[in-house]
């Protein structure tokens, strides 16, 4: 039980240790003590059974082989780092997975530039533009993730897309019969505008309401001191959304890291391999070819080279006092 | 250490998010509890658009009828995502008695050890009659580990009028002639500027199977349970010459990077601009949805052979019937599959215009022009590479649609294309 009580502890409350009136603890009843902790111990539960417990089973499978007999037959195989170095030893998954930090970073800073722009632009706009564009970007954001797929496999389609006729219809001839998807980098720079284009309508709605948070008046005072729209956006705005921004980088550097339903839904990883991202080799060693052992030592490596990337942010996030819960 | 600790459950967090991709290998589908000693119960799935309707219930209430105290529990499956469904539910220690399996899924379920053999029992499921094709998918290292059920394959659909127009008076019935029809109809309907004698798209990797198969080649050769990929062989790569030979020479306008689905070709096919397209029997029912006059105009012939007056040998898709393993109703399921592949039975199938798994009749398929050509074809079924990792080849990257597309578009030369098609293809069935 004392795991739980650690993990209580880790999730937000602060320690009563680190309070000035610790000394006064050891004269409370144990029962006022205890109740805080056994209040949250249910959530507590329910936390570890539902997201602990799956996270340690993909730890412990990736050391194991369990194929379709293993699995169905019941046996545990343990294989140490056989995993591992079954799909380290591939040269393939040193190319796939730089292509998935590249995309990934691709994605995550058009997305923030685009979210930042549409946040302040919001600030701007006249009160009915603004509710027009807010529900714009609202309704690109409930769309469903493979109705939009669909919809962009149409627009750039080679012989029936939009966007050929279009080109071709403004003057551009050598449009006609372009293929977007010849090379794996086209297929992904499609793939990344289109989870871009999904992504910015949260990014631009938390970053907003960070800006409105700021009171008008510390605009005019700036502007009272002859300040500029860059100097007004790095006195006033920065501050304010900095926090926010901190966070979203966080979570949509998890987001598009495992992007994995609109790049096979494009062209299944291809031509070629040539889209392939990390969530797609998982799929395709692991669960398309019941290597379930291989596929969580695949999942494994992805957790390592997230927090790798991730390092900086999730202390930024853990010790800014903005984001403390 | 608080830093620590909060970093870990940031850790957690991801590891969450991350393994929501592999998840699916933990939850069993939600069966209902077995069903009490005394009456028992046989669950069978079979796919959604196998079996007819009436054939089931009239089946169902047979076998009932003759076993006392046993229910059927029949339930449809969708083919979507079912390789993972089966999966978890041949796991399960409530495991379903029967299973239908797409013939191309059937070696690595077969080669795991997870379903029944059946290989004493050939006899009583109607062996004699079972489609060579369909029993190779069910067969793993000399044993049967599942049954043919039911198998289609592809031919040429086409246009009558605008054959007629073109002046063609019997269907092709050879390469040679067929590449002559694409020349006259381009001829005849030169004033149409979108028209498609042959829409073929680039990665129809089914067709290319055949012209590989009617030059004498194979896409991998068999020793034991290994297989190895034979694509670099003069014979596959004259299949594959042949492919672009006739992409080139139809004027098709369909994508070199997708296959027969994407987009549907029968939509294609109903917008009247097409003269032919190699589909299965029941595209034309997809075409006629958006114009139903088509149905009467289209009619069928068998891919035609390189040999004159022969029919090229055909990829036949279908499924297989199994036990699992874990099943523990096997007697009543042995039953059952006992009745499914009967001559009565079988019957039903070819009047629903698929070719039946366990007989030879074929003659309810003769009446329809288009279902015809698919019985002629079927003469000379092939079946592909029986080994577990050729499941993995169709659920993901298949190596031969960009072997098709990297050769068609230029992007490799065909040694270059074929090599790599052959490393992919042995990558994938040495199962790593």
């Amino acid at each position: 039980m004392t795991t739980t009580v650690d993990t209580a502890r880790s999730a937000g409350t602060p320690p009563p240790a680190a309070r000035p009136g610790a000394r006064r603890r050891a004269r409370r009843p144990l029962a006022d003590v205890a109740v805080p902790y056994l209040m949250m111990l249910p959530a507590v539960v329910l936390i570890v059974a539902l997201l602990g417990w799956p996270a340690i089973q993909v730890l412990l499978i990736s050391f194991r082989k369990l194929d379709l007999g293993e699995l169905v037959k019941g046996k545990v195989v343990w294989v140490g780092f056989d995993n591992y170095t079954n799909v380290l030893s591939d040269p393939g998954f040193w190319e796939i997975g730089l292509r998935t930090v590249l995309f990934t970073a691709g994605a995550v800073v058009a997305t923030l530039l685009l979210g930042l722009g549409i946040a302040l632009l919001m600030r701007h706009l006249s009160r009915w533009v603004r509710i027009v564009l807010q529900v714009s970007l609202v309704l690109a954001w409930a769309t469903p993730i493979i109705a939009t797929t669909t919809v962009f496999q149409w627009i750039f389609d080679q012989q029936y897309g939009i966007l050929n006729k279009t080109l071709v219809k403004l003057g551009f001839d050598s449009f006609q019969g372009h293929s977007w998807f010849s090379t794996g980098g086209d297929v992904l720079i499609v793939i990344g505008l289109l989870v871009v284009w999904q992504a910015v309508p949260f990014i631009a709605f938390t970053l907003y309401a960070g800006l409105i948070g700021t009171s008008k008046d510390l605009y005019e005072a700036v502007a009272l001191d002859g300040a500029g729209g860059w100097q007004a956006f790095r006195a006033v705005s920065w501050p304010a959304v900095k926090p926010l921004l901190t966070m979203v980088t966080f979570l949509s550097v998890l987001w598009d890291f495992k992007v994995i339903a609109q790049v096979w839904a494009m062209r299944q990883g291809g031509p070629d391999g040539g889209s392939t991202t990390l969530p797609v080799l998982l799929y395709l060693r692991g669960i398309a070819a019941s290597h379930f052992g291989i596929a969580s030592a695949v999942a494994v490596l992805m957790l390592i080279v997230l927090v790798a990337i991730t390092w900086r942010y999730m202390r930024l996030l853990i010790r800014s006092p903005e984001t403390e819960l | 250490m608080r830093v620590w600790s909060k970093a870990l459950v940031g850790g957690v967090a991801i590891a969450l998010a991350v393994s929501g991709c592999a998840g699916s290998s933990g939850d069993s589908p939600s069966t209902s509890s077995q069903a009490p000693s005394g009456p028992r119960e046989i669950t069978v799935w079979l796919m959604n658009g196998s079996a007819p309707k009436g054939l089931l219930d009239s089946l169902n209430k047979e076998f009932e009828s003759t076993h006392k105290d046993v229910k059927v529990k029949y339930e449809e499956q969708q083919w979507n995502g079912i390789q993972d469904k089966l999966t978890t539910a041949l796991a399960s220690n409530d495991a379903p008695d029967l299973i239908e399996i797409g013939n191309t899924q059937a070696p690595k379920f077969a080669s795991e050890g997870v379903l029944e053999d059946v290989t004493a029992d050939a006899d009583s499921f109607n062996g004699a009659n079972w489609l060579p094709s369909l029993k190779d998918s069910g067969s793993w290292d000399g044993k049967q580990y599942a049954v043919p059920f039911y198998a289609a394959n592809r031919e040429v659909l086409y246009r009558k009028d605008l054959f007629e127009k073109a002046g063609i008076t019997t269907p092709p019935k050879s390469r040679q002639e067929w590449l002559d029809a694409i020349t006259k109809l381009k001829a005849a309907n030169a004033s149409d500027p979108e028209f498609q004698a042959l829409y073929l798209p680039g990665q129809n990797w089914y067709t290319l199977a055949s012209f590989i198969w009617d030059e004498g080649g194979d896409i991998a050769k068999k020793d034991g349970t290994k297989f190895t990929a034979s694509l670099s062989t003069p014979e596959a790569k004259a299949g594959l010459e042949f492919y672009k030979q006739l992409v080139d020479a139809s004027g098709t306008k369909a994508p070199k990077d997708a296959d027969e689905q994407t987009p549907e070709q029968a939509g294609i096919y109903a917008q009247g601009h097409v003269a032919m397209m190699i589909a299965l029997p029941w595209e034309v029912a997809t075409a006629a949805k958006s114009d139903p006059s088509i149905k009467d105009k289209t009619s069928a012939f068998p891919i035609p052979s390189k040999t004159a007056g022969k029919t090229a040998p055909v990829f036949q898709g279908g499924s297989d019937l199994a036990i699992p393993a874990n099943s523990k109703d096997k007697d009543l399921a042995k039953d059952y599959l006992k009745l499914i592949t009967s001559d009565k039975y079988q019957a039903e199938f070819a009047k629903a215009g698929m070719i039946p798994g366990t007989s030879k009749d074929v003659s309810a398929l003769e009446a329809d022009p288009v279902n015809a050509a698919m019985a002629a074809a079927s003469k000379n079924g092939h079946a592909l590479p029986a080994t577990p990792g050729w499941a993995t080849v169709e659920a993901g990257q298949n190596p031969l649609k960009d072997m098709l597309t990297a050769y068609l578009t230029g992007a490799k030369q065909i040694d270059a294309a074929t090599k790599d098609a052959d490393d992919a293809l042995n990558k994938a069935f040495s199962g790593s």
